[in-house]
């Protein structure tokens, strides 16, 4: 092998670091679980492949082509061959990097970048701005309509863009952040305090969800702190190549807080809480790195919370409800965490949990990949629904605002009988009234 | 470099979306899971039925064009690596499985089909298809035949060769072959099933494979056992073996293996201990729990220092997780992890561990060892990078050494893996240049030209055995 500096045809700029690419020993177990390569069988499109394409930008091999942009984009970013890989490779993790790497390489088109800018820089970044100066139904759109005018041009895919954005968003209520207060008591013997953090998606589309959140914290004796002045996790920002902004935004929100001395830091957001874990990383060298390691540790999923604290079920009411568990990528393979929310579920008496066949995998949802390759999207769609009608669940839960919007969806695309819910929805329901 | 006219008659014949030619796909159609080596095709065609792969060849025949099959390229030896560029022909779009016989207890499958979508296949007919080599869940039936794969279940229920009664497909200039049928006994003429399993590409094209099923065992015990020598877990081996016990599971692991579970996933396994071993017994549940009381007696004769049953499916799954955590843990060490498969007559694995430690000390270089030691199959791993030179020059030398000592206990420089582009040097200390000849003569009989992947098992116009190639793509 020939020695070749550790970035060659790779701007020296966020580029993914040889090291972790090299790691990969393309074994091929990444093979059997990814979901555009279930779709393609073409190995570029996989996490091997995927890793090989990098390899070789980075020897100087290939230069950093539109088809290596392609696939970095292509990729769900699910993480499944992260939970598969044996020797620890992070394809979605590098091909985060090469997504940075697409904009300096293969700048987007001048409206359609400034519109970019707009969003991830301005907007995302300002809660107010966001809630206020754009309704926030078109968040949502903007970011895939943004999408479709970079990548597909106005083409015969349009109208479905279209038809789909405006399908998936259910009815909106004013943002919950504006509403929630900003601190709640705990409910009988009180057993800590947590800090609540509030993601953008739940906010402003699943307002009611974490509603629940800060009730069901409350009613298992925390006091809960819900800080107004949260900024987005950064994560659409990893997903898009935008690193520098979701660094500055990882400061502010290490700093808020850290300055509120919970015991735990707490979201129901699958895809902010590995975001959040992975704020020691992306900052790795950037700040310091005891008040990094501070906030690595106090940073929960809810129910990943719930099951380590355990539940206080004496008041629960039984539900009498069947259920199947889809897992968010984002959970299960970003944050390895497979039992806790089935241990939330079976907590809840009188529910009864049926597995379904490849409950994580991906559901095609990815950000704004749904949006972005509607039809590839669709396709890994119904593969998922088809194995949750096989269950034959009154109810199909997850825990992430991407996968509920994907799913509701389909379900009413398909005209489905189950409704989705949120794993603290479901529990919210056997609280007492 | 192909005509951009080659490719679009590849293309109207085998049709547009089942031929790479773009460099991106090209770069990834170049490797298998073989460290160090990568070849680049000039083209990557994946036909979807036969007539497609006839016209593929017909188009390499025209071109003069190296063609090698690629299953899944999961495998360890460099069996699917384009050599010498020319055309890269994947069999996974051929992936139906034909048919379940259960009057004669065979299933029918295209190549192209996942190993474990064929055990699933049998499974719901309630039938059993042993052969589980370790990448199962990716690799193709079509692999598992060119490169006999093994897999745990080798000691009890044999590899890949023992369940494939018939094989058809294609040879290089065209011709159709079927070798073997579904009857039970059959002795007519020279048995070309037996050449073309593991010939490794190098014969003809298989494009459909008939296996052999079995009933699946009802019962299964689970048995782990710790040692502070590792000398001691040979002999617990062997004594097993010896008892007339066959153990449908009977694995190994040394302490460097061990330490790297713990590093890796911390589950309190005793890092002092010299190897374990993980036994699982398999069959009627009367045999079954025979025989689990057989080991466990053994175990305690041979005076191991832990000895643990499993009282039930968790508790099985506990004890499998060392085991299972092996290569995650071991693949985590470094960069590159170069995964040997030298097996030896079960009788000598002690002896073989001695010598994998001193050769490990001679040469100063990290390896870890754990594998199938029922049937004396072991998986000698190097941990190293392959960007330090001299320490690679280190491990080859290493397993050269191996080899030699692996020979000379009258063993073999592969137990699953196959010979490929990587061990065709020690394939030649084996046979020799007599039974490279026969060899030689086989391979020419049923391709004369020496199109079919070319570059494999023959170590052509080098007369050291020693010969490597050097890493990197070649282009």
């Amino acid at each position: 092998m020939t020695e070749t500096s550790p970035t060659g045809n790779f701007h020296p700029d966020d580029a993914p670091a040889y090291e972790s690419i090299l790691q990969c020993m393309r074994c091929g177990f990444c093979l059997a679980v990814c979901p555009t390569y279930a779709l393609t069988n073409r190995e570029r499109s996989s996490p091997r492949g995927r890793a090989a394409l990098a390899r070789a930008v980075a020897e100087g091999k290939l230069e950093f082509t539109p088809a290596v942009r392609d696939e970095a984009f292509l990729c769900l970013d699910c993480k499944a061959c992260s939970t598969a890989c044996p020797s620890g490779v992070r394809v979605g993790t590098i091909m985060e990097f090469c997504r940075s790497q697409a904009q300096i390489f293969h700048p987007p088109s001048l409206p359609a970048g400034m519109l970019r800018d707009f969003i991830l820089k301005r907007m995302l970044p300002s809660p107010a701005l966001m809630e206020t100066s754009m309704l926030p139904a078109r968040l949502y759109q903007r970011l895939g309509l943004q999408w479709a005018v970079r990548r597909l041009g106005i083409n015969r895919f349009l109208p479905g863009v279209l038809d789909k954005m405006e399908g998936i968003l259910p009815t909106l209520g004013p943002p919950l952040r504006t509403e929630i207060p900003q601190f709640i008591p705990a409910q009988g013997k009180k057993r800590g305090r947590v800090a609540f953090f509030l993601g953008c998606a739940m906010s402003l589309v699943f307002p009611d969800v974490s509603r629940w959140t800060a009730r069901i914290l409350s009613q298992q004796g925390f006091d809960v702190v819900t800080p107004k002045e949260v900024k987005c996790c950064g994560a659409p920002h990893l997903a898009e190549g935008d690193r520098e902004t979701a660094r500055r935004l990882a400061l502010i929100n290490i700093d808020l807080f850290l300055a509120l001395n919970a015991d735990y830091i707490v979201t129901d957001c699958a895809g902010c809480g590995c975001a959040l874990k992975e704020y020691e990383e992306i900052l790795e060298d950037r700040a310091d790195h005891e008040r990094l390691r501070l906030f690595r540790s106090k940073i929960r999923d809810i129910s990943e919370f719930l099951a380590e604290v355990g539940i206080r079920t004496e008041e629960l009411r039984p539900v009498p409800l069947s259920v199947t568990y889809h897992e968010p990528c984002h959970l299960v393979h970003g944050q390895g965490l497979s039992g806790p929310p089935r241990q939330v579920i079976r907590a809840i008496p009188g529910v009864e949990l049926r597995e379904m066949k490849e409950s994580n995998w991906c559901c095609g949802m990815a950000g704004s990949f749904a949006i972005k390759e509607l039809e590839t999207s669709r396709r890994i769609l119904e593969r998922k629904l088809a194995n949750v009608r096989a269950t034959g669940a009154d109810a199909l839960v997850t825990a992430n605002p991407g996968c509920h919007l994907q799913l509701a969806w389909g379900v009413r695309e398909l005209g489905m009988k189950q409704p989705v819910l949120h794993v603290v929805e479901l529990l919210g329901r056997s609280l007492p009234a | 470099m192909l005509s951009r006219t080659i490719i679009d008659h590849l293309q109207q014949r085998v049709g547009a979306g089942n031929v790479y030619h773009e460099r991106e796909d090209l770069l990834v159609y170049g490797y298998d899971a073989t460290p160090e080596i990568a070849g680049l095709p000039e083209v990557a065609v994946f036909p979807e039925n036969r007539e497609g792969l006839q016209a593929a060849l017909e188009v390499s025949r025209q071109e003069g064009l190296a063609v090698t099959p690629r299953g899944a390229a999961t495998g360890l030896s460099g069996g699917s690596i384009p050599f010498q560029g020319g055309m890269v022909l994947g069999l996974t779009r051929m992936n139906r499985i034909l048919e379940i016989d259960e009057e004669n207890l065979t299933a029918t499958a295209e190549a192209g089909v996942i190993t474990v979508d064929l055990f699933n296949a049998a499974a719901a007919r309630g039938l059993f298809y042993p052969p589980d080599p370790g990448s199962q869940n990716v690799s193709t039936l079509g692999g598992n035949v060119a490169e006999n794969a093994g897999g745990l279940r080798g000691l009890k229920y044999g590899v890949t060769r023992n369940y494939v009664m018939a094989l058809s497909g294609l040879l290089y200039d065209g011709t159709e072959f079927i070798a073997g049928n579904k009857c039970v006994k059959d002795v007519a003429g020279y048995s070309l099933r037996d050449l073309l399993v593991g010939s490794e590409g190098t014969l003809g094209i298989i494009t459909e494979v008939t296996v052999r099923l079995i009933n699946p065992p009802q019962d299964k015990r689970t048995l782990l056992a710790y040692f502070r020598d590792i000398r001691t877990a040979g002999e617990a081996v062997s004594r097993i073996i010896a008892a007339r016990i066959i153990p449908a599971t009977l694995e190994i692991m040394d302490k460097t293996t061990i330490n790297c579970v713990e590093d890796y996933a911390g589950i309190g396994l005793p890092r002092e201990m010299g190897a374990l071993l993980l036994i699982e017994v398999d069959g009627h549940p009367a045999v079954v729990a025979d025989e689990a009381e057989g080991v466990r007696k053994i175990l305690e004769k041979v005076r191991a220092d832990v000895i643990r049953q499993a009282a039930n499916a968790e508790e099985a799954a506990q004890l499998t997780a060392a085991r299972r955590t092996a290569l995650s843990a071991v693949a985590r060490v470094s960069p590159t992890t170069i995964l040997e498969d030298a097996t030896i007559p079960r009788s000598r694995l002690a002896e073989t561990f001695a010598e994998i430690e001193r050769l490990k000390e001679k040469y100063a270089i990290h390896v870890a060892t754990f594998g199938h030691a029922g049937d004396g199959n072991l998986h000698p791993t190097a941990v190293t990078d392959e960007r330090n030179h001299q320490e690679i020059e280190k491990v080859h030398a290493f397993f050269s050494d191996l080899y030699e000592k692996v020979l000379s206990m009258g063993g073999t420089v592969s137990g699953e893996h196959g010979i490929g582009i990587a061990k065709k040097g020690y394939l030649l200390r084996q046979f020799g240049e007599g039974g490279m000849g026969v060899m030689r003569r086989i391979k020419d009989a049923f391709d004369p030209g020496g199109r079919l992947n070319p570059g494999k098992i023959f170590l052509e116009g080098a007369s050291s055995p020693d010969v490597r190639i050097q890493g990197g793509v070649h282009d």
